[in-house]
């Protein structure tokens, strides 16, 4: 009998709503819930923890036209992405030729290592005082944090991903005739590309808190960092509630939506396990 | 122009067939890693349109020599000849398949076999063309758009095998190509391979540690010493392709190098202890 239920095939509920869903809705539920609760009958103060529906409903007010300044969180989201693209897409760019160079050439490796290793132990942070008198307060000045946060997580997987590949991968290149810059288009580039991938997908996660702190400390106005530490100066309690959810759904949108789908096009597809 | 003297200006050549020219000629080469060798005073000639097997115990550098013909390793000693030609790097006139297939994850398989093709500069169309043919004769029709890692082991070296014919190489190496696949796939996989090689007449040259699979196929048998290694037998498979391998007389050539064989494996075994 036992046998039997364990072989049959699980019949699909037509309406069962995918578990995946179901669990974080309710574990998150249950967190606003209580904290509602708890606010609304006093049991924590409502000043330090305001309810979570008025922190909504301050978000929705501070989004819109009857904001101050009108659809300031708008304009705090657009910076604040603006800056985490620019820096991002730097790192890119510049992380991948640094990468290629490291694991490729033997002047890269005697350049890039010792440096990279040198500064990688500093919180990304500590350069924001050098970067506030370089640049002064400007968008500069955070986005080089970011590219600075997302730089050696992108480094690091290019290198692991070039010291992946087999000789025997370069050898079957050559025996089909390939030239050193086919060898590079052909098969270093898109077999580094879920390394490249991977380390994206961390480097976002680093840069997205770097910037959020770089914007407290060196943002004359605007951005998620800026408007949570503008908030604490007149003790709206809303806003940096209503700041910090909006970073935390935006971090999970950039590394759900946008890296994964890079990786769903790549990774899942190809089948490809990427080590680390 | 009179009959007996156009007999005279075409010779009857029809009755004389030629001696297949030599295509891989290796003349005392060896390949040494420092202090070790892995080969040394290998002679040989391979000539057009054979198929030779190299058999040795594990690590005798069986491997090391293939690689060597490939261009992938410089020889220390000796001369290594393709088309009287010594060999400097390697070129699409000698195809590599692995035991471990080396596919390009990234690529379905009708783009890995076009990589060849692409890297020679054609054109995607023409590539696609060539492909086709030995997609074809691989049996891996329907399979074109798959991703290498949805494949099995036995499509997987099919898809190696039709990579490295794609580009037309006069020579096939063949390293341990059924090494990664179980019994049934493997006796498949070689039924295949015996037929493509009557199909395409290349010269092949594959590396085993199974005399099943060297008597079965090669027309000549190579076997190699413990390292460092030397060839020390040179057996000529004479029997008709494509074979039975349950042909008496098949086994008896199995005997044979197995014999040989063994005796090289207790000597290396000995050595080993010995250190």
């Amino acid at each position: 009998m036992t046998m039997e239920t364990a072989a049959a095939p699980r019949r699909a509920r037509p309406f069962a709503l995918p578990m995946a869903l179901v669990r974080p809705v309710v574990s998150l539920g249950l967190l606003f819930g209580l904290w509602e609760i708890a606010a609304r009958t006093g049991t924590i103060s409502a000043f330090l923890f305001p309810p979570p529906t008025a922190i909504l409903a301050s978000l929705w007010v501070s989004a819109g036209p009857n904001g101050d300044p009108p659809f300031g969180t708008l304009l705090d989201i657009a910076l604040s992405l603006y800056r985490l693209l620019a820096g991002v897409g730097l790192a890119l760019v510049l992380g991948s030729l640094i990468g290629l160079a490291i694991g490729l050439t033997r002047w890269g490796r005697a350049i890039f290592k010792p440096i990279i290793s040198a500064i990688m132990p500093i919180p990304t942070l500590a350069w924001t005082p050098i970067l506030l008198l370089v640049f002064g307060i400007d968008n500069r000045t955070t986005i080089t944090v970011v590219f600075i946060a997302a730089s050696f997580e992108i480094i690091y997987n290019v290198v692991t991903g070039i010291e992946m590949m087999t000789r025997k991968t370069y050898w079957v290149a050559a025996s089909m005739g390939a030239s050193r810059i086919q060898t590079l288009r052909y098969v270093i580039v898109p077999g580094i590309l879920p390394y490249l991938i991977t380390g994206l997908k961390l480097g976002v996660g680093y840069a997205w808190r770097a910037l959020i702190a770089a914007e407290m400390l060196a943002a004359s106005s605007h951005g998620l960092g800026f408007m949570i530490y503008d908030a604490q100066e007149y003790m709206d309690m809303k806003s940096i509630y209503g700041g910090i959810l909006t970073i935390s759904v935006l971090g999970l949108l950039i590394e759900r939506g946008v890296v994964g789908a890079l990786e769903k096009r790549t990774i899942e597809k190809w089948g490809v396990n990427v080590e680390r | 122009m009179s009959n007996v003297e156009n007999i005279l200006a075409h010779p009857v050549r029809e009755t004389v067939v030629p001696a297949p020219r030599p295509k891989i000629t290796a003349e005392g080469a060896g390949v040494r890693f420092g202090s070790v060798t892995a080969v040394e005073d290998f002679t040989t000639t391979i000539r057009e349109r054979e198929f030779v097997s190299i058999i040795g115990p594990s690590g005798c550098g069986k491997s090391t020599m293939l690689y060597a013909i490939a261009g992938f390793l410089k020889t220390t000693s000796g001369v290594l000849k393709v088309d009287g030609e010594p060999i400097v790097k390697p070129g699409p006139n000698r195809g590599i398949v692995f035991q471990e297939f080396v596919l390009f994850p990234w690529r379905t398989v009708l783009r890995n076999i076009t990589l060849g093709p692409e890297i020679a500069g054609l054109p995607r169309a023409e590539a696609e063309e060539r492909a086709r043919k030995w997609i074809r004769l691989t049996g891996l029709g329907g399979f074109e758009d798959a991703y290498p890692a949805t494949l099995s082991g036995g499509m997987k070296q099919r898809v190696a095998i039709a990579r490295a014919l794609t580009c037309e190489p006069d020579i096939l190496l063949l390293d341990e190509p059924f090494g990664a696949l179980d019994v049934q796939t493997k006796n498949y996989v070689m039924k295949d391979l015996q037929d493509l090689w009557i199909a395409a007449s290349k010269t092949i040259l594959m590396v085993t540690h199974s005399v099943q699979e060297a008597t079965l196929m090669a027309d000549r048998v190579l076997i190699l010493g413990a390292r460092p290694s030397r060839i020390v037998a040179d057996v000529k498979i004479d029997l008709p392709h494509p074979r039975d391998p349950a042909d008496p007389r098949l086994g008896q050539y199995r005997q044979e190098v197995t014999a040989i064989l063994s005796a090289e494996v207790d000597r290396s075994m000995k050595i080993e202890r010995s250190r």
